[in-house]
């Protein structure tokens, strides 16, 4: 057995149906005015100027939040801990992160009514683009150092070592 | 942060240390041994000594031995009462008991005299009797020294040196003292007697190819000289042809002196005016007297040319010497080996006069006693056979008898014995107490060896039918019932072997082979001694698992003993199969020839491997070379290959088989052996290569490469090699993470020498002689320098002498060296595996440190474990009888001389401190006074944190260690039950939350 619900029946039985509609509600299309093709173009240049504006600002947002992220880095200390652990994953992580949906990224600010193939592409906002990768390389950066001073980065000779090995000498001493 | 990272690497160091009260005597044994018992001289032979009226079982055997021991040991069960060590510059060479005082006399002419309380072995006091220079060292060691007890008094007469008589009191206070007036004379003095009249000295004077007999009779309260007199007598060999007698039980009867001279026994009676003539025994001839340690009661054996035995006594009766009894059948015959003879006294002062005897025909031994006052006083003599062993025990070099229970017509005598294995035997009539196996304080190389895993049951073999499968199965199914039960107690209870408890073999049943514990702790020690035996030892309890005798092969009819040079493992668990040894030994004959023999032997059972002499009897050694050798290796590679080089420097192989060949052949182009060459004093060391087939028989033979420069004055003291143990890490990564790679140069080696005024320590390449390292230390008369040299880490012990300085002391020193690649960080070499062509090998820089030391040091080496990750420790054996462990830690020579900065601390450095304290923590023989150790080994065990510590010497000492703690195993307060008890909780909760929350989930949603 299937039961179905008809809201019409309580539209139409409802006490509030003859409330007239809210402000701005209009029940029934309203005339449309056309705006003059002036104010439409200057209005679209204003707005595509807007995007550009917009997509320098998300291409260095990286940088803007190094400094922030350099004082948690202080606060969270030297020692390898879950904390300092935690920011530097996502320090090293969020670039690579973030350069993989670059230009997914980037469609909202793509210029014009741009196709979306085209908006998704990579050579739109080449500049932006190139300063947001330079952004995230910095953040990448940051990361890098703080493993460095963590002692975390196979820099040295030391950390090689255990990968070593030696062969049997050419010749024996028998004692 | 740095002091918390200080704190808990002071911790971690302690925790590591410290042996546990618990664990004493579970992890480890000791047994405390007196050494060989030295029989050839009455005055050092063991010897019963009863308290008057007390029961036998109170009474002690006394013994000097030849580790220079003066011990006591309970009749009844063998164990130690007492024992006194003397230094080894300090040799005993005389003792004697008189009522509840024991003295002895040593260190050349009798130095030092020291009395101890009989019972308790308490020192009573010790006199300084002359400068151990001013002692004339005569030949045998006891010859000119004596010790008589005054009559009346507790004071002693003491001769030393051959001419000095004192008097001293109690005290040891001296009285007077008597100087042989001309100490160039010709007489040496070698025996005392002491009477209420006058103490009579008896010497010998050197004549014109032999000795006449010279007596002194000196007042016993002044030490004036009374009288003296040449007795007319001709004495060929030396004291030991002379024999002193007097009687307890007629005061009246003068002492008499006793010899034998052109087969007859003559005695002279002595009498302070020194005037009696001397008299002969009438009736037969004698060959010899035997001194049968029973002067104070007037008995001494004498033996006929035909090798009859007869005891004589002095008597009172005649007033002179009387023949009393004649050993039946004591005659030389091819059935009986030639008799031993020796005397006792019961708890009532009877004398008792013992035979002892092997016979050949019985394959047993006898003993004969002769008790002249039973049978009213006709004497009586008992006999009785015993069944000694003598495939294990050897040859019986001395026998000592107490007649602890006489009766009326019997007699059973308390009679011990010491064998040429160095065994020391009690049987009380036909029944053995008791044997210590005293052979066991001179072992001369020992090695551990692991065991193999216990033998899964019933191995099926290939094609069977489908019914004997089942019936097998079933039967293993036997125990099916019992194996859950132990699962399931062990699963509740926990009770798992752990690595402080004793290390019992996982299946404890005698029937089956020796197998190891979980944790391979339980091994095998073989061990060798210069007195020809060979033993198995458990290394889990210390018990004698088997025990074999080095036969002399055609040597036994002459004589002769195998001295063992080397050991090695030819056959480990990990071939599969049982582990095997193979003794290289010195057959030293007593025509002076040496051969070189080889005994093979399962290193489980004792087994000859060869398979040429049967289980329990003497073990038949293989005569490789006719002639001594220089050195003995083991090649290790695709087999195991004793190698050998004789006096012409020709290499023998064993085993010899076309396998082992292609082996040496094959490997051969590359070896180095460095060999010590030249007359002693000048020895230098010289390198050797192999030409391969240049020898007789187409031997390979060993020619010089090499030869170190030493200076003619240096002598070379020791080489100590470099353990073949696997190296973990190839470097040190210091704080900043770069690395100082090891100087692992296989060819290195230790040497120590004596020179004129240093010791030498130097380090050299055995492939081509050159000097790695080298330091000269300053000498103390002789070198005792103690070195240890384990992968890139030498240290060695010495005593420091020099204090030019103001506020430098003498005192002990350890320097702890490592080596590293290349002259600065990060410069590596590949030194291991570099061909030793290569001028990089000595490209090395060595870091150095020295610290005081506490002890005197014995015996040092390095811990050892199955990978070498677990950090090494060292391991000491120190002159006041303990074995301590001393942590790598401390003993770093990069240790900073400033405060550690952070990246020093990452290195676990701590700031050097020159003092190594004597901290009771790094004691591991616990309260054991483990005396006179002189090597200790260590082997790894099957866990990596854990090694097997083997002290031997005088005494015997086993443990285990864990140098950088138990990190591999559970700790012993881990709580099993908690976590069960957390994880069964958990398991509760989620059964009972699961339906709980599929409700809840389903409810919301209906209602969202």
């Amino acid at each position: 057995m299937s039961t179905s619900l008809e809201y019409h029946t309580l539209d139409q039985s409802s006490k509030w149906r003859h409330l007239p509609p809210p402000p701005g509600f209009a029940s029934l299309a309203s005339t449309t005015k056309t705006p003059s093709a002036k104010a439409v173009a200057a209005a679209t240049a204003s707005y595509e100027v807007l995007k550009e504006k917009r997509a320098w600002d998300f291409a260095i947002s990286p940088a803007k939040s190094l400094p922030m992220q350099a004082f948690m880095l202080y606060m969270s200390g030297g020692g390898v801990q879950i904390f300092s652990m935690g920011i530097v994953a996502m320090l090293l992580l969020s670039p690579f992160k973030n350069l993989a949906a670059i230009n997914t990224a980037f469609v909202p600010f793509a210029p014009g009514p741009a196709s979306p193939s085209k908006a998704n592409s990579l050579s739109t906002l080449p500049l932006q683009k190139i300063a947001y990768i330079a952004c995230n390389i910095l953040t990448l950066g940051l990361g890098l150092w703080k493993c460095r001073s963590m002692g975390l980065l196979p820099t040295g000779t030391g950390d090689w070592l255990a990968f070593e090995s030696r062969g049997p000498p050419p010749e024996l001493t028998l004692f | 942060m740095r002091w918390l990272s200080l704190l808990s690497t002071a911790a971690w160091a302690t925790a590591s240390l410290a042996l546990h009260e618990d664990e004493a005597g579970v992890v480890d044994w000791y047994k405390a041994q007196i050494g060989v018992p030295l029989s050839h001289s009455p005055s050092t032979s063991p010897a019963f000594h009863m308290e008057p009226g007390k029961p036998p079982t109170e009474g002690l055997l006394l013994t000097a031995t030849s580790s220079n021991v003066l011990a006591a040991l309970h009749p009844m069960n063998g164990s130690v009462a007492w024992r006194y060590i003397f230094k080894s510059d300090d040799n005993i060479v005389y003792y004697q008991r008189h009522n509840n005082i024991v003295a002895s006399l040593s260190g050349p002419g009798g130095a030092t005299l020291r009395t101890f309380d009989f019972t308790k072995g308490h020192l009573l006091h010790e006199t300084r009797l002359h400068h151990p220079n001013d002692g004339r060292l005569l030949e045998p060691d006891d010859f000119g020294t004596s010790v008589a007890f005054a009559s009346d008094a507790s004071d002693m007469f003491v001769l030393t040196s051959g001419h000095v008589l004192q008097r001293l009191d109690p005290t040891g206070d001296v009285q007077w003292t008597w100087t042989s007036p001309d100490q160039t004379s010709l007489v040496i003095y070698a025996k005392l007697i002491s009477t209420e009249t006058a103490v009579y000295v008896l010497g010998l004077t050197k004549s014109f190819a032999s000795y006449t007999i010279h007596v002194t009779a000196v007042s016993p309260t002044t030490g004036e000289v009374l009288s003296n007199a040449d007795i007319p007598s001709t004495i060929l060999k030396g004291p030991s042809e002379l024999i002193t007698l007097t009687s307890q039980t007629d005061k009246n009867l003068y002492p008499h002196v006793v010899w034998v001279e052109a087969g007859s026994i003559r005695s002279v009676a002595l009498v302070p005016k020194l005037n009696n003539k001397p008299t002969s025994i009438k009736g037969s001839t004698y060959d010899k007297i035997i001194d049968i340690g029973m002067h104070a009661e007037g008995y001494f054996v004498a033996l006929q040319p035909d090798g009859s035995s007869r005891v004589i006594r002095l008597d009172a009766e005649t007033s002179g010497l009387k023949i009393v009894w004649d050993f039946a059948d004591s005659a030389k015959a091819d059935r009986n080996t030639d008799s031993l003879y020796t005397g006792g006294v019961d708890k009532d002062g009877h004398p008792y006069v013992g035979r002892v005897y092997w016979s050949h025909s019985l394959s047993k031994a006898s003993v004969h006693v002769y008790a002249p006052f039973l049978a009213d006083g006709k004497g009586l003599v008992s006999g009785f056979t015993f069944a000694f062993d003598s495939n294990s025990h050897g040859i019986i070099s001395h026998a000592a008898i107490h007649p602890a229970y006489v009766k009326e017509l019997d007699l059973l005598p308390y009679v011990a014995l010491t064998t040429t294995t160095g065994a020391v035997q009690l049987w009380q009539g036909d029944r053995l107490q008791w044997t210590r196996e005293e052979g066991l304080s001179r072992i001369q190389v020992a090695e551990m060896i692991e065991l193999p895993e216990p033998l899964s049951t019933a191995s099926h073999t290939g094609d069977e039918s489908f019914v004997g499968r089942l019936t097998r199965q079933l039967s293993d199914a036997r125990d099916f019932p019992q194996y859950l039960a132990h699962f399931a107690k062990r699963f509740a209870t926990g009770s798992y072997a752990t690595a402080t408890s004793r290390a019992d073999p996982i299946d404890a049943d005698v029937s089956t082979p020796l197998s190891r514990d979980p944790f391979g702790f339980r091994q095998v020690i073989i061990a060798a001694t210069d007195l020809g035996k060979v033993y198995g030892i458990d290394s889990n309890t210390g018990e004698i698992l088997w025990s074999r005798i080095f036969g002399l092969g055609w040597a036994a009819a002459v004589g002769g003993r195998v001295i063992p040079v080397k050991l090695f493992v030819t056959r480990t668990v990990s071939d599969g199969r049982e582990p095997q040894v193979v003794i290289v030994g010195q057959r030293k004959a007593d025509n002076s020839l040496v051969d070189t023999v080889l005994f093979h032997i399962d290193a489980l059972t004792g087994d000859d491997a060869h398979g040429a002499s049967p289980p329990g009897d003497v073990l038949q050694g293989q005569d490789l070379i006719a002639g001594p050798i220089i050195e003995a290796y083991l090649l290790d590679g695709d087999t195991k290959t004793v190698v050998l080089l004789d006096e012409y420097r020709q290499v023998y192989l064993y085993p010899d088989g076309p396998e082992h060949q292609k082996h040496f052949n094959r490997a051969a182009p590359g070896l180095n052996l460095p060999l010590r060459t030249g007359a002693p004093g000048v020895r230098q060391l010289t390198g050797h290569r192999l030409a391969l087939g240049v020898g007789l028989d187409n031997r390979a033979v060993a020619y010089s490469t090499w030869a170190s420069s030493f200076a003619p004055t240096e002598e070379i003291l020791a080489i100590i090699p470099r353990p073949a143990g696997p190296v973990a890490s190839l470097g040190k990564v210091l704080g900043n993470r770069s690395t100082l790679y090891k100087y692992l140069n296989p060819h290195t080696f230790a040497v120590i020498t004596t020179g004129a005024n240093t010791c030498g320590v130097y380090v050299i390449d055995g492939a081509k002689g050159s000097v790695i390292y080298h330091v000269a230390l300053p000498a103390r008369g002789s070198c005792d320098v103690q070195a240890t040299f384990v992968e890139n880490w030498l240290v060695y012990v010495y005593w420091d002498e020099e204090y030019q300085w103001i506020g430098q002391a003498k005192g002990r020193r350890v320097v702890s060296v490592e080596f590293y690649e290349g002259r600065a960080v990060d410069e590596k070499t590949r030194s291991s595996e570099l061909s030793s062509f290569s001028n990089k090998t000595l490209e090395v820089t060595a870091y150095s440190r020295a610290f005081v030391f506490p002890h005197d040091v014995t015996a040092i080496t390095t811990t050892a474990t199955k990978y070498g990750v677990t950090s090494k420790d060292i391991l000491v054996a120190n002159t006041k009888g303990q074995i301590q462990s001393f942590t790598r830690l401390m003993l770093n020579p990069r240790r900073p001389k400033n405060k550690p900065t952070a990246e020093e601390q990452e290195e676990w450095l701590v700031q050097y401190d020159p003092i190594i304290t004597d901290e009771p923590r790094r004691v591991l023989s616990h309260n054991y006074r483990v005396a006179n150790i002189r090597r200790i080994v260590t082997s790894p065990a099957l866990l990596e944190s854990t090694s097997l510590v083997f002290a031997y010497g005088l005494d015997l000492f086993f443990t285990r260690t864990a140098p950088s703690g138990r990190f591999d195993v559970l700790s012993e307060n881990f709580n099993k039950a908690q976590l069960i008890f957390t994880i069964s909780g958990l398991a509760i909760g989620i059964m009972v939350a699961k339906p709980m929350v599929r409700r809840k989930k389903l409810q919301e949603k209906w209602y969202h």
